[in-house]
């Protein structure tokens, strides 16, 4: 018996059973898979916007416990619901977001940028994010350049497999070797910024990200664009050794198919792990099944079709009737907040801290872990 | 002739997200593997629309489960490469050394026979040297110590007759290795007025499944199965003490045979912890256990992952009054079964193995507690510290709270 159960492990899931967990309840997760964060590019976008909780204490404190979290982590992030900044993604454009990873700095209005390729990441083309970004920032300068890895795959390689080289220094002194020679050669003068593909080392971020800096003699940044982005891998790693470490229980390879009530109250989860079938009860349920793009909606011929509990929805899947110890999280709150195609990352820290801020002053809960 | 056109159409719902490929372990550390998405999904669907395809990079697979853990498209994705290897070794062959570590039992038998001298021998460096230049076992990889006294000749009850009936599936490891996990078990159920009976079993074919022997494996898999269901039938539980095992009689043999009765067998199995804790969700468990004051960390092996139970081991041993233990969220150990034993793969495997060392050495304990036997080889390796099995401390825990108990 849990007093707490996730569906989905998502950054809404796993925020979600992390801060329950810290509230001292006993927290179960469920999931069928990894969450559509492995695949984001790990800056927080506010998608929708935020009016919903406008004024609202809940706000601030929401984003303030992510931070306090990332920097406990490890991988800080930074930034304010009040004042999005501007960053460069993998494609060359601008964006505004909300928070972002200590690897990550704003795009200027002006002055000079270098941005560098790897010879073999193919999803990270300098001229085309020059092109792009010059369009956006008529008066930046910009130069471009690709450096060699040097490592022979059997695979394509992505941003993630540069970000793992890179944690090794020899592999970095080749790079900041290359990228000095060309700018000696092309004659690029000293910029203020060089802008790198979401390549700046994994667990070394932060020494990777100092090394550049200080042998290049400038800042540098990372530009998130196709997945895996080392920005949002590095956030999922950590958030899910956090809240492994913190004692949530984890029921992965998991299908959620069902529940069973208890009168008007959800009781237990009916679970599938290949096609072992069992039963999970707990006290309180936070569904965050991630709408159509996390699996927790279908499209069906007779409209959307609520996967996990079985439960009926309106037409822009919203659930017609949330039991009171139901709690949906990020983008499995329905059309309403994916109507923009995705939640963005603030939406899913707004609500996961939102249902947890209620289960914490529901009384049935009653104090701390019960066993 | 093993079928080689499996039934598998899982691979039809991959959307190329690279969650597993991001989540396994070998394709972290090496670019000589193919990766899951590519070996599993991408290479059934081209050998759906024409020939069987044999591909040499997935003899670095190391049926670990992670891409199936996180898969969001459910796509069985180990199972995929697990019928990739065996196409690997049907069509170019397998290597002398492998078949014989795919017969952990066989193996397991012999050596154990002359414990003594083998244990000795595989100690020795010379000894080793030869092996490594012969038939490919690396001389610095540490080898689990074989037991003369090995369960089957210890334990060989056939029938129970108390309320509650285990059927115990023992497995190589802890027939062969670790006869002291078995032996506590017996003990922990006797504690709870639950007699054990060990049915005659094959190894669970794990090691062969790893080895591309899938036809051999399957061999094993369809005579457990009917030796089990014997005893589920009378009405007996399926319990298991090692998580690879446990995997395979719950989730293996019904992925590869998905017969009727391979999901009969797979309904009535329990991992040792997950059992208790069905006993103590019933009011059933007996929680006498001496007070310990330890600190310890829990390592989970990535099958125990992939069963989808949350963390039975940890919910039990919390139970023990004082006693105290975190896990570690540390990845893959990187030893992989019969993996971490190829010269070729050493590499590799120590690579996986000194990421796991470190993050097991961050959370300050005095043992570490893991139910696999292939995962506390590599423990004992690249870790100063001592590695025990729940069901050793279980047993200790009950036997202490007894004494205490009679002296009353
Ligand atoms: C391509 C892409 C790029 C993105 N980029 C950004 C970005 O740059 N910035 C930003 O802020 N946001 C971005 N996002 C959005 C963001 O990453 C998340 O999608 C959003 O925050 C919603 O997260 P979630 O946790 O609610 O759901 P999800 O992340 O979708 O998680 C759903 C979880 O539920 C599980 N699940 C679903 N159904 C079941 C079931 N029946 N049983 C068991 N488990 C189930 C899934 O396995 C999964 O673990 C992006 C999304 C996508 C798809
Ligand atoms: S995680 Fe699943 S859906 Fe994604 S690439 Fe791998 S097999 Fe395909
Ligand atoms: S089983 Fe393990 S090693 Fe093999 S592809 Fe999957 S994650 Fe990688
Ligand atoms: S998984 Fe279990 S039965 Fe199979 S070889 Fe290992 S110890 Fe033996």
């Amino acid at each position: 018996m849990y007093d707490v159960i996730v569906v989905g492990q998502g950054l809404s899931g796993l925020l979600s059973a992390i801060w329950a967990k810290q509230q001292g309840k006993r927290t179960a997760l469920a999931a069928m898979g990894t969450g559509r964060i492995i695949q984001s590019s790990g800056v927080m976008d506010s998608i929708p916007g935020t009016q919903d909780w406008q004024g609202n204490p809940i706000q601030k404190g929401a984003i303030e416990a992510f931070k306090r979290l990332t920097e406990k982590m490890g991988y800080p992030y930074k930034g304010e619901i009040e004042n999005p900044i501007s960053i460069v993604t993998g494609a060359g454009h601008v964006k505004k977001t909300i928070l972002y990873p200590a690897t990550i700095s704003p795009i200027p209005e002006q002055g000079r940028v270098v941005i560098v390729g790897f010879d073999h990441i193919l999803d990270f083309q300098p001229t085309f994010v020059q092109k792009n970004l010059q369009k956006a920032r008529p008066t930046l300068m910009i130069s471009t350049l690709t450096v060699q890895l040097r490592k022979h795959s059997q695979r394509t390689l992505t941003q993630l497999d540069a970000a793992r080289l890179l944690d090794q220094s020899e592999v970095r002194n080749d790079c900041i070797r290359q990228i000095q020679q060309q700018m000696y050669e092309k004659n690029i003068s000293q910029p203020d910024l060089f802008i790198f593909p979401a390549s700046l080392g994994m667990e070394k971020w932060q020494e990777t990200i100092e090394h550049f800096s200080t042998e290049l003699n400038a800042k540098v940044t990372e530009a998130p664009g196709m997945p895996p982005n080392a920005t949002a891998i590095r956030l999922h790693e950590r958030l899910k050794k956090e809240a492994v470490q913190l004692g949530v229980r984890f029921y992965e390879n998991t299908v959620v198919f069902g529940c069973k009530l208890d009168g008007k109250i959800i009781d237990s989860l009916i679970i599938k792990n290949g096609s072992y079938e069992s039963v999970i009860s707990g006290k309180e349920f936070i569904l965050a099944t991630g709408g159509i793009l996390g699996g927790g909606l279908e499209q069906t011929s007779i409209g959307l079709k609520e996967t996990a509990l079985g439960f009926e929805t309106n037409e822009s899947g919203e659930l017609l009737y949330c039991p009171s110890n139901l709690y949906p999280v990020g983008a499995s709150n329905g059309l309403r907040v994916i109507h923009h195609g995705i939640t963005g990352g603030v939406y899913s820290i707004l609500s996961a801290h939102e249902a947890i801020a209620k289960i914490g002053k529901n009384p049935m809960m009653g104090g701390t872990r019960s066993a | 002739m093993l079928d080689l056109f499996f039934h598998e159409d899982t691979f039809e719902k991959c959307l190329k997200c690279n969650a597993c490929v991001v989540n396994c372990p070998v394709s972290n550390e090496t670019f000589d593997f193919g990766g899951p998405k590519h070996l599993g999904p991408e290479l059934k669907r081209l050998m759906d629309n024409q020939q069987v395809i044999d591909d040499k990079r997935i003899e670095l697979c190391t049926l670990c489960g992670n891409c199936d853990i996180s898969c969001p498209e459910n796509v069985h994705v180990s199972t995929l490469t697990a019928y990739a290897k065996a196409i690997h070794s049907e069509l170019s062959g397998t290597k002398f050394r492998d078949v014989v570590l795919s017969n952990a039992e066989f193996v397991g038998k012999l050596a154990s026979a002359f414990a003594p001298i083998t244990n000795l021998a595989m100690g020795m460096r010379p000894v080793r040297k030869v092996m490594e230049a012969t038939v490919g076992i690396p001389a610095d990889r540490l080898f689990p110590k074989y037991r003369f006294n090995h369960f089957n000749r210890l334990y060989n009850k056939k029938t129970a007759s108390t309320k509650r009936k285990v059927a115990y599936y023992v497995g190589c490891y802890a027939t062969y290795n670790a006869p002291n996990v078995a032996t506590s078990f017996v003990k922990v159920m006797e504690y709870n007025g639950i007699e054990v009976v060990k049915p005659e079993q094959k190894c669970c074919g794990v090691p062969m499944f790893a080895n591309g022997q899938l036809k051999q494996g399957l061999k094993n898999a369809n005579f457990n199965i009917q030796r089990f269901l014997e005893y589920t039938r009378q009405g007996y539980d399926v319990v298991v003490t090692c998580t690879s095992c446990t995997l395979a009689l719950k989730k293996e043999y019904v992925s590869f045979l998905q017969t009727e009765d391979a999901k009969e067998l797979a309904s009535h199995v329990y991992d040792a912890d997950e059992y208790l804790r069905v006993l103590m969700e019933n009011g059933e468990l007996n929680t006498n256990f001496a007070p310990r004051e330890e600190k310890a960390r829990y390592y989970a092996p990535c099958h125990m992952k992939a069963q989808g139970i949350g963390n039975p081991a940890m919910d039990i041993l919390e139970l023990i009054p004082g006693y105290e233990i975190q896990d570690t969220g540390a990845g893959c150990c990187g030893q992989c079964g019969t993996f971490g034993f190829k010269v070729e793969k050493y590499d590799v495997s120590m690579n996986i193995g000194n990421k796991l060392a470190k993050t097991v050495n961050d959370v300050n304990a005095e043992y570490t507690v893991t139910e696999c036997g292939m995962c506390k080889n590599q423990l004992d390796q690249l870790t100063d510290q001592p590695v025990k099995h729940p069901m050793e401390i279980l047993a200790e825990a009950y036997l202490v709270g007894d004494k205490v108990l009679a002296n009353k």
